[in-house]
């Protein structure tokens, strides 16, 4: 059994976390910027990270995930939205030590701009073990013009398909809508 | 129903027209097939009637119910009762299949839709495509076979209750079994509402075995050059394209 986190954050804040047992993050941020570490500190433990941000401004999202021991597995989503014409930028590092042999060491990250947003991604893999299971996906870019068609061929308006894609992109469906109301009214808003 | 008049209409940004001159008339609870060789327009066709991004009408119309439609958007052509069964439906991972139905639902009847409701009736319309419950809370067509698509494809049809259908290779993908059960389904549709036209675009007359055709057409050369009954079709599966002389026979449209 996991331990389950939830952030969701209107203002600028920073998170250090050592982690000891399986642990699963789910963090919501409205147009703000944070910087993330967090350490794997046990052998045989599994974190998944579930980043989710809706940007109006200039922001950030910066996260370190350093597997300190060995056997330590991260999965680290990071989905964000840039809805005006700003700068939305991830810096995603993961990194294994030395002495943290067969660790699973994964990111997927991707910003879909609605407007014409100078957006980033930085997904950076520092890895200083050999035996060790790694990658990246980067992605920037609109909602596909299939996808709309598709929702459109069935009567979908417009405004509704980008609310059912900005939903399906920033909501995973083992979320608990309850503790994230403030976050779910904002998709409401984009 | 459908008329469509002259229309000309190519990939936008290119030079050659895919269709050139195409006209088609179809009544309201008529059945038309069109076949013709591959790259000649037919899906072209579908995704100009449906209004589809890529591709620009250069002259000619479509009317719906004796009203232009190149004017409107997407969802408005289907809000009036256009439904493209795709050949390849798009995958849409996060957005579950319970909530696009429900959204498309609602944007077509323009009413708020009750969801214990809409939850039995989805689990009716599924059983009888024999499509599993559990793929209304899965991402829309999200590692769905080729025949789960195109059952979910049918499963659409079934709840947003179109007036013109276009069947663009349905076919493809299917299994005999499937087949069959999609085919039952759409012929149950149609008895059901009997002024629902079809415009069934296929390679080969199998789906002819199953539903009852009044017109088959022949597209060649950007347009149609030979009109007939299911007949046709079938002396196509047996002589091919080339092997039938298209320049003969009656046709409807000229």
């Amino acid at each position: 059994m996991s331990k389950i986190l939830y952030i969701v954050d209107k203002d600028n804040k920073d998170y250090n976390y050592s982690l000891k047992e399986d642990t699963i993050i789910y963090h919501f941020s409205i147009n703000s910027s944070s910087n993330v570490e967090i350490t794997l500190d046990k052998e045989d433990i599994n974190l998944y990270y579930y980043y989710s941000g809706i940007n109006y401004n200039d922001n950030y999202f910066n996260i370190k995930v350093i597997h300190n021991k060995s056997n330590t597995h991260s999965e680290v989503f990071n989905h964000g939205v840039n809805v005006k014409d700003n700068v939305f930028s991830f810096k995603v590092d993961g990194i294994v030590l030395k002495d943290s042999s067969k660790c699973i060491c994964n990111q997927d990250n991707q910003i879909i701009n609605m407007s014409d947003g100078k957006s980033s991604i930085l997904p950076n893999l520092i890895i200083d073990n050999y035996d060790v299971d790694s990658n990246h996906a980067a992605y920037i870019g609109k909602f596909r013009d299939e996808d709309i068609f598709y929702l459109e061929s069935r009567g979908i308006r417009r405004n509704s398909c980008y609310k059912l894609l900005l939903n399906g992109f920033l909501i995973g469906n083992d979320v608990d809508l309850d503790k994230i109301k403030d976050f779910l009214l904002e998709i409401e808003k984009v | 129903m459908l008329e469509i008049k002259n229309l000309s209409c190519r990939v936008k940004g290119e030079e050659e027209n895919i269709l050139e001159d195409f006209s088609l008339k179809i009544n309201d609870g008529e059945v038309h097939v069109l076949m013709g060789p591959n790259g000649t327009g037919k899906s072209t066709l579908a995704k100009a009637i449906m209004g589809h991004y890529k591709y620009e009408v250069v002259n000619g119309d479509i009317l719906f119910d004796n009203e232009s439609i190149l004017d409107l958007d997407v969802s408005e052509r289907a809000r009036k009762g256009i439904f493209l069964c795709m050949q390849d439906p798009t995958v849409i991972e996060g957005v579950s299949n319970s909530e696009f139905l429900r959204t498309a639902l609602g944007e077509v009847t323009g009413e708020k839709v009750n969801l214990y409701t809409f939850i039995k009736d989805m689990e009716k319309s599924m059983e009888e495509v024999s499509l599993d419950n559990s793929m209304l809370h899965r991402s829309l067509n999200l590692g769905f076979s080729g025949g789960e698509k195109k059952k979910n494809e049918i499963l659409q049809l079934k709840l947003l209750k179109p007036k013109f259908i276009i069947l663009d290779e349905l076919d493809s993908g299917l299994d005999v079994d499937s087949l069959r059960v999609v085919c039952k389904n759409i012929n149950d549709y149609i008895k059901d509402n009997p002024t629902t036209s079809l415009l069934i675009i296929t390679h080969y007359p199998r789906i002819l075995e199953y539903i009852k055709v009044d017109f088959v057409h022949i597209l060649k050369d950007k347009k149609i050059l030979k009109t007939g009954n299911e007949t046709l079709a079938f002396e196509i599966e047996k002589e091919g394209f080339t092997g039938v002389n298209i320049m003969t026979g009656n046709d409807r449209n000229e």
